[in-house]
């Protein structure tokens, strides 16, 4: 199981003005933000990153927009400085929100050019974007998924043309002359990423061979890593552990106590990051008709963050590091601790060779995120990494 | 009574009542809700035809199909196919807004022109909203501010089967597909307003807080000889708030 740590660049300082206003995000205004002191909190975020590559983990970068739960706006902006500041670690982006972007060639170019900038390193996600982000963006969230196909096609086209200009003529995107300079050193394009949680996803993943995420609960992400199991045999391969990833909260700590102290205190952001107004939680398209009419039947309750094990809605608001833990949302204790946590998920999953480690979120301050990075790199990490011997993740 | 016809390959699920004068109707955003006393009241003089629009109540949504410019084509098509002269053409609020891109395209099949709080225009600057944004603010604002009264329009979602609720499930995320950017206009609309060639009337709740007296008044000042009448206790949906004064508007001929 590889490893790759991540942190949203949280701007913690607002967290308590926007849960009193019940919105963190898109309509809670930009007053509530220093500049200055973001800029402190960015530095210190990529100091974090910097970290990884010397204790031996490989490092993810996400996006959002319009929030105080995360500050990056722009995975390849945030990836250009990492990937100057390491040497080896590979580079995951997860992702480019692609249905929310007009132009799928810039994003080609974008992860061509941080594919040079690394020497191969970057891996790349292709994601939907949580529902949040549609109102930012202001993309259509009807027939999102079909917009998002296109641009996953045409993002996959442009990287992996050396012939070109090519031509694109389609539903959403128009282009008569596609040829991206430079080209990305991975051919025909670095390994592409999905991220979701639901079976659909895992089958539509199998059906191209992509690397699937979920995050923080163990209960959506069995169905799905099952689905693309049994939809790679109908397709004559065998998935890998390598093809799975799952997200986690984890806090490490040199005793019990402190591994919880440190878990309990990240996982305010779980408690926080889906706190939005109620008209932008479930921008219409967004979800199934399925899906929607259970939320109309059972209320809000039936679309919440976190399930449990059984797929059960979980309080996210409230819940305890314990009941954190109950789900697989949090690995927490000392190494040793931490280690068999991770063991029982991954033989629970069925082999899961990709664990994205949330090590810091919000309140976690700087000396004790560079421990439980540096504590989990330096003791957690090479023993997991024996858990599923994870082939490079390659493209199909 | 409910009929399916197909029109352009599309299948149209159509509610049809009294006898008359023909009236098209063009059902808002939140759907016919047939089940409303509204059809009744127009059936009383006229031959009600309102069409469930593509993705709304059975009416089939084609892959190729998404956009308010095709709904107005479609449209034109189903008078055609009916065979309707001297019709009245009336739309509700997303409604209105497909009855004006139809009648900037052809008249031919109607004699009059009837726009409750149309959706569809433009009329002042970047940084102000014509539009109440229906999608930024939580239901129950959206209720107030779309009904005088929010309890009449209320709908226990609870008490409605998995079907019905699909429905609503499907005709909201239709509405998105239609109208969500640019956000329940059409930005070159207003220009073309002065083809409307028939007797046209503007109707408005005098409570709607979706689109505003001053947003009706920019529809009368595009459209010549158009006449704007208000209706007492009724918001964005009149026809369902206070179908008796809306009938009553129509029989009035201003």
């Amino acid at each position: 199981m590889r490893t790759w740590y991540f942190s949203e660049m949280a701007y913690h300082p607002a967290w308590e003005k926007g849960l009193a206003r019940g919105s963190l995000r898109v309509n809670f205004p930009s007053e509530n933000l220093d500049p200055a002191e973001a800029g402190k909190l960015l530095n210190r975020y990529l100091d974090e990153f910097r970290l990884c590559d010397e204790v031996g983990i490989d490092i993810m970068v996400n996006e959002h927009h319009s929030t105080a739960t995360c500050m990056t706006v722009s995975v390849p902006m945030a990836l250009a400085v990492i990937a100057r500041e390491t040497k080896n670690a590979r580079l995951l982006s997860l992702g480019n929100p692609i249905a929310n972007r007009p132009d799928p060639v810039r994003v080609a170019e974008e992860m061509a050019w941080l594919d040079c900038l690394s020497g191969g390193r970057l891996e790349m996600g292709l994601v939907k974007g949580a529902p949040y982000e549609i109102a930012p963006a202001n993309s259509n969230p009807a027939r999102l998924m079909r917009r998002y196909w296109e641009a996953h096609d045409l993002v996959i086209k442009a990287l992996s043309t050396t012939t070109g200009p090519f031509n694109w003529e389609g539903e959403y995107y128009h282009y008569r002359n596609v040829n991206i300079w430079p080209r990305p050193i991975q051919q025909p394009t670095p390994p592409i990423w999905m991220t979701g949680m639901s079976v659909d996803t895992g089958t539509m993943a199998a059906e191209r061979g992509h690397v699937v995420g979920t995050l923080l609960s163990g209960g959506t992400a069995k169905p799905m890593y099952d689905a693309y199991r049994k939809r790679a045999r109908e397709l004559g391969w065998e998935a890998g552990a390598d093809r799975f990833a799952y997200a986690a909260i984890i806090g490490v700590g040199n005793t019990t106590e402190e591994g919880l102290r440190r878990a309990d205190i990240i996982a305010d952001y779980v408690r926080t990051a889906p706190v939005v107004a109620e008209p932008f939680t479930n921008p219409p398209g967004y979800n199934s008709i399925a899906a929607n009419t259970m939320i109309m039947k059972g209320g809000p309750r039936a679309n919440r963050f976190v399930s449990d094990r059984n797929g059960e809605p979980i309080n996210h608001r409230t819940a305890s590091v314990q009941q954190f833990m109950d789900t697989e949302t949090v690995f927490a204790g000392t190494p040793d601790e931490v280690y068999e946590q991770i063991k029982a998920f991954n033989t629970r999953m069925g082999g899961v060779g990709n664990l994205l480690f949330f090590g810091q979120g919000g309140q976690l301050d700087h000396k004790e995120s560079m421990a439980n990075i540096s504590l989990f790199g330096k003791e957690v990490a090479p023993r997991i990494a024996e858990l599923n011997p994870p082939k490079r993740a390659a493209a199909e | 009574m409910s009929t399916t016809i197909a029109v352009a390959g599309v299948t149209l699920d159509i509610e049809e009542k009294g006898s008359g004068q023909p009236i098209l109707f063009l059902h808002p955003g939140e759907g016919l809700q047939a089940n409303r006393p509204w059809i009744d009241a127009l059936a009383k003089t006229h031959r009600v035809i309102a069409p469930n629009h593509p993705g709304f109540g059975k009416s089939s949504l084609p892959d190729w199909f998404g956009t308010v410019d095709e709904i107005a084509y479609l449209y034109l098509d189903l008078a055609k196919q009916l065979g309707l002269k001297d019709a009245i053409l009336a739309g509700n609020s997303f409604g209105g807004w497909i009855a004006a891109e139809m009648a900037v395209r052809s008249t031919s099949a109607f004699s009059r022109l009837v726009l409750a709080a149309p959706l569809g225009i433009k009329v002042r600057g970047h940084l102000e909203r014509d539009i109440a944004d229906m999608h930024s603010i939580p239901r129950a604002e959206f209720m107030r501010l779309a009904w005088a009264d929010p309890d009449k329009g209320a709908i226990d979602y609870s008490a409605l089967p998995d079907t019905e609720l699909a429905a609503i499930a499907r005709a909201r995320e239709s509405l998105a597909l239609f109208g969500w950017k640019p956000y329940m206009h059409n930005p070159r609309l207003k220009r073309w307003l002065h083809r409307i060639d028939i007797p046209t009337q503007l109707i408005w709740g005098e409570a709607d807080g979706i689109v505003s007296l001053d947003y009706a008044k920019a529809w009368r000042d595009e459209i010549a000889g158009s006449t704007l009448t208000t209706i007492p206790n009724a918001g964005h949906f009149p026809h369902w708030e206070q179908p008796g004064a809306f009938a009553a508007a129509i029989a009035a001929k201003p």
